[in-house]
């Protein structure tokens, strides 16, 4: 990981409250892989604090993150043009790893938490694997991506809270109505933390034992690991783990969701 | 190129620059980014005798030019520290405080017994505002300063005390002095100051902990002022923090009359704060002829 200054190249909306930014990095930049993530800052005075998000994809010179405007510092964010510039740490995180045995992965993603998922489709696409997407979003307003999604997946199941687009239902749902047809050699996960438990739930009601990895998101401080912020708890009363450092990729079963 | 080195109670430090606890745990995770080797000192995460797991999350949230934590003293405790930490800081050349907590007078006897000539310095926590026995019940009234000190004082043969002073008190200078009274070798200040952040849709504090100490750029006046009011208070020497984010920063500090600063939130906002700061103080001393940091030092003229 380091920190560099990097410059804006493309900063868009993609969907309602949600941008696309693509920056340039000034120097060849080792580890970036998919399910890891970067740490931004905003551009002002203002915000102390940088902001951690995940990597959408990435080449030899340049990543692209996608974030959601939730208050002033994303907007800030949101505002910087082609040319700007900005302090960014990474990469960041452990990220998510496909195994050479498992072929059949299936992806589930709930609103920004697609963009993870995305991450690892371009990351492994042409690798004869088999992907099985089922994202989810809050209504049709807030559907992106979905082309991408759906050029590399096998599979891919879009459903909206309100039925604006696609099925009307959530993500973890349309993936456990689809589990017997996909038949996964491992699950990977993001969104937000009522439906990761959901997905926890119900894969220990269902008694499924396919590997399940999760991607967490927790309000951090460092984003390095040194500031004990951003802690989940581990299972079995194992203390806490860092979600920036230990994570914030885990198995299912290693953390309390 | 000016001379940065400081001494303070007879630990020479290479630069006034030195890591705040609580922002930069042990110092290896910084150290992948930089050699944490070119800082003045590094204060370690708030330590105590057995392990604690903090508070619940959220323990973060920002104000304009501020944020406020409330971890909660998370720490492996202070057996992890000494097997598994220390000989990775003494190792990077840079001076080790070590920043301890305690729920009573005997915890702080105990962690200051077992790190005493372990260390380079120990560092007294009598003012985190965010767990309720971390030691702030020690940290606001006068007598209980001096007591809590005088006790760690008598653990301590070898090794010099930071006594770190609260700024949610009635009178910092005086607790300083209070301070003093009890033994301690110098003072370190501010700590955060306790605020709040309301999310209004949910009518709810943004941090778990409901309360949080402020920290940053937006406090850095208040600090100044603390600490300038405290040097002319004490007669041992003082370390001020509050907002440090550049070398002018820490120079205020150094002329209001800090013998050394402790750098916190800026590391958030940026991971290279310290380095920086060390480099731009060695810039504007040599820009401005001063051959040496500690001819700054309470050189403050009033109106």
């Amino acid at each position: 990981m380091k920190e560099l200054r990097v410059t804006v190249a493309e900063n868009v909306p993609i969907a309602k409250n949600v941008y696309k930014m693509r920056f340039l990095l000034p120097e060849k930049t080792e580890g970036l892989a998919c399910g890891k993530f970067v740490n931004i800052s905003v551009g002002d005075g203002a915000h102390l604090l940088r902001r951690p998000i995940a990597i959408c994809g990435y080449d030899e010179t340049s990543v692209t993150i996608c974030y959601q405007l939730k208050g002033a510092g994303t907007r800030a964010m949101s505002e910087k043009k082609v040319g700007d510039t900005l302090s960014c740490v990474l990469p960041l995180g452990n990220g998510f790893v496909v195994e050479e045995q498992e072929k059949r992965i299936a992806l589930i993603g709930g609103g920004v938490g697609i963009f993870p998922m995305l991450s690892v489709l371009r990351e492994y696409a042409g690798l004869g694997k088999e992907f099985y997407s089922y994202i989810g979003f809050r209504n049709k307003d807030a559907v992106c991506m979905e082309e991408e999604f759906s050029a590399l997946s096998q599979e891919l199941h879009i459903v909206t809270d309100d039925g604006s687009f696609g099925d009307r239902g959530n993500a973890v749902s349309a993936f456990f109505a689809g589990i017997d047809a996909a038949n996964p050699d491992v699950i990977f996960a993001c969104g937000p933390t009522p439906m990761l438990r959901a997905l926890k739930t119900e894969l220990s009601a269902r008694k499924v034992n396919i590997p399940c990895y999760v991607s967490l998101e927790e309000r951090m401080g460092c984003g390095i690991g040194a500031c004990l912020v951003c802690v989940c708890k581990r299972a079995g009363g194992k203390g806490n783990a860092r979600v920036c450092k230990d994570g914030p990729v885990f198995a299912i079963g290693e953390v309390e969701i | 190129m000016a001379n940065l080195k400081v001494n303070i109670c007879g630990v020479e430090l290479k630069n006034p620059v030195i890591a705040a606890s609580g922002t930069f745990g042990f110092g290896k995770e910084f150290n992948e980014i930089y050699d944490i080797g070119v800082l003045g000192g590094v204060s370690t995460k708030g330590l105590t005798l057995e392990p604690r797991l903090g508070n619940p999350v959220p323990r973060i949230a920002e104000g304009y030019g501020v944020i406020l934590n409330a971890v909660g003293l998370q720490n492996p405790g202070l057996d992890v520290f000494l097997e598994e930490d220390l000989d990775f800081l003494k190792s990077k050349n840079t001076a080790v405080i070590a920043n301890v907590a305690g729920k009573t007078l005997d915890d702080y006897a105990g962690i200051c017994a077992r790190l005493d000539g372990k260390v380079d310095m120990v560092e007294l926590n009598i003012s985190c505002p965010n767990v309720k026995c971390g030691g702030m019940a020690f940290g606001i009234r006068p007598e209980s300063v001096k007591e809590v000190t005088s006790v760690a004082k008598s653990a301590l043969k070898r090794t010099p005390l930071i006594v770190k002073l609260s700024p949610n008190v009635e009178s910092i200078a005086v607790n300083a002095l209070a301070a003093q009274e009890g033994g301690a070798d110098c003072v370190s200040l501010i700590n955060t100051l306790t605020g709040m952040v309301i999310d209004i849709e949910r009518r709810r504090p943004l941090i778990a902990n409901n309360t949080g100490g402020v920290s940053g750029a937006g406090i850095k006046p208040i600090a100044v002022r603390m600490v300038y009011e405290v040097c002319r208070a004490v007669d041992i020497p003082v370390i001020g923090m509050g907002g440090i984010t550049c070398a002018e920063d820490a120079l205020e500090f150094i002329i209001a009359g800090a013998a050394a600063v402790q750098v916190g939130t800026a590391n958030f906002t940026d991971t290279l704060a310290m380095p920086k700061i060390i480099e731009g103080l060695s810039r504007w001393l040599d820009a401005h002829g001063v051959k040496d940091i500690n001819e700054m030092r309470g050189t403050l003229v009033l109106n």
